[in-house]
């Protein structure tokens, strides 16, 4: 779904990738983990044709970025900036989630439907006639978020997709991106936050050094300690005190935990 | 004196409803105080009003007393009297660019330059901040081609540099990745020890507990609890009023809630720290 043949691209006086390859299949979730600065907005920006590599080459589902302006992507990719306001350009809630649809031609009928989908996973019904300005930071990235799930992309890149959110609202945009995941969508997240890697994506990606790094299991790249990475507190501590549970995810944990001979269990 | 006081303060951005309802809370110099609570419940809006930019710039109606340093910090008085003396860093680091720097180095230099202060004086202070955040690698870089973790800690070196009497600190750690979160810790706890008066808005229940000396939480715009982080969050108040916790802490809890026959070990109050339900679990 997305191939990187040996892309290199450099801001001014800072190279951020030199000799980038990577693939990543149709279904996959994909965290990209690594120090600030290591090229993982780059490497969004790259596959929704905001930047054009300056040598190597970039396709994106079946299409190579070449020439290409995002908004030509805009049917089958959904960019999740890590500034809401890069993307709220409409006066209500509800008028910027119909924007992308309107754009794609889509019928009134469908837009209707779609949006109202999208307000009440997102849980912003009850702000859906507000301007996205006059809401708190966090629920602008929701608003954000909801305009980017409202067209059902074949890919989602996702900027930081919990960042600024509350413990509920985490666990919501894991829930969405896991359902998202379930029904065949690629994703691709900047991740700095361990827990949602390990709800709701497979695949971990280190970066480092304007290469890969590391890439395998999001529980194998927090294990390899690249850039400062480890397992979340909560699956250590799991692990250390003997805890075998089916994987490192919180409800996977908990039960295990619960059943424990002398904790929870008989 | 408390350097910051917040006495029955209401407040209300333009054509909403109220976001703060008669708070009323102290943060000291020396110590790190860190308001938590879920979204909405007005730690950001304490800064806001604390920094003075609330209701200026935002608009809005603000009941109450409010002193910062002994100075009301609304109106043309009260800026110029906490002038270079107060660090607001905002959640959205991006926003707080001068807008007017051509490199780090500028940024950074802006503050102080505007304040009068010497060349010499500035080309002490900006490296000396910049490096303290691990950022001096970035210098001579534009400020708009950061990346968001680069640029917040660009942000907080830009009032660092300042060596300010209080800190207003929203989500200072919300886009960093390991080494910058650890050097922000260190900086918390560094300019407590100055004699700085630290507040701290964060949903970030382990850097609040590593920091922070004292806890305040709100709900729907009002303070609900206040005491020391470590005792506050391990009860089962934070998850009525739904903060949450640690990562460590949510996981006790959902244990708890699914054990047929929950032992003491998984019962309140919750461990917090990796150390701690190791210790209790084993």
């Amino acid at each position: 779904m997305i191939q990187f043949d040996r892309v290199a691209f450099s801001f001014p006086r800072n190279p951020v990738l030199r000799d980038l390859t990577l693939a990543v299949g149709a279904g996959e979730a994909v965290g990209l983990f690594g120090a600030n600065g290591a090229g993982k907005t780059t490497i969004l920006r790259l596959c929704m044709a905001l930047l054009q590599p300056e040598s190597g080459s970039v396709t994106v589902a079946g299409r190579g970025t070449a020439g290409l302006a995002p908004e030509d992507l805009a049917g089958d990719v959904g960019y999740l900036f890590q500034r809401p306001e890069d993307q709220l350009i409409r006066t209500s809630v509800r008028a910027e989630l119909a924007y992308a649809p309107e754009r794609l031609g889509w019928s009134v009928e469908k837009i209707d439907a779609a949006v109202g989908e999208a307000l009440a996973t997102c849980r912003l019904e009850a702000q859906a006639e507000t301007h996205p300005y006059d809401l708190s930071v966090p629920k602008r990235r929701l608003v954000a978020l909801a305009s980017v799930l409202v067209t059902s992309p074949k890919v989602l890149l996702l900027d930081e997709p919990t960042a600024l959110l509350d413990r509920n609202a985490r666990a919501l945009v894991a829930d969405l991106v896991r359902a998202r995941v379930a029904a065949g969508t690629t994703v691709i997240a900047v991740v700095h936050d361990p827990v949602f890697a390990i709800e709701a994506l497979g695949r971990g990606i280190a970066l480092g050094d304007g290469r890969v790094q590391e890439d395998g299991s999001v529980e194998q790249v927090l294990r390899s300690g690249v850039a400062g990475l480890g397992l979340p507190p909560s699956a250590l501590a799991a692990e250390r005190a003997g805890v075998k549970s089916a994987s490192l995810r919180m409800r996977d944990l908990a039960v295990a935990l619960s059943k424990r001979p002398g904790v929870g269990g008989s | 004196m408390s350097s910051l006081e917040f006495t029955r303060v209401s407040f209300r951005y333009p054509a909403s409803r109220l976001v703060l309802r008669d708070v009323t809370l102290n943060a000291g110099a020396g110590q790190v105080t860190w308001l938590f609570g879920p979204l909405g419940a007005g730690a950001s809006t304490v800064l806001l009003v604390a920094a003075g930019l609330a209701p200026s710039l935002t608009g809005g109606t603000l009941e109450g007393e409010v002193l910062v340093l002994g100075t009301a910090p609304q109106g043309q008085a009260g800026r110029a009297a906490l002038q270079g003396r107060v660090a607001y860093v905002t959640a959205m680091p991006y926003l707080q660019l001068s807008g007017m720097a051509e490199s780090v180095f500028d940024e950074v230099a802006f503050a102080p330059a505007n304040l009068g202060w010497s060349r010499e004086r500035i080309w002490e202070a900006v490296p000396a901040a910049l490096e303290r955040l691990g950022v001096a690698h970035l210098t001579d870089r534009v400020p708009e081609q950061l990346s968001g973790g680069e640029l917040q800690r660009v942000v907080i070196a830009a009032m660092l540099v300042l060596q300010p009497e209080v800190w207003l600190l929203d989500e200072p750690s919300s886009a960093l990745d390991t080494v910058g979160r650890r050097t922000v810790e260190a900086l918390i706890r560094a300019e407590a020890k100055r004699g700085a008066a630290v507040l701290l808005a964060t949903e970030d229940a382990e850097l609040g507990l590593t920091v922070a000396d004292e806890a305040i939480l709100l709900d729907d715009g009002s303070t609900v609890a206040r005491g020391a982080p470590d005792e506050l969050l391990g009860t089962e108040l934070m998850w009525e009023m739904g903060a949450g916790s640690t990562t460590v802490a949510e996981l006790a809890r959902a244990a708890k809630q699914l054990a047929t026959v929950p032992s003491a070990k998984l019962m309140p109050p919750y461990p917090l720290t990796f150390e701690a339900a190791v210790e209790r679990w084993r």
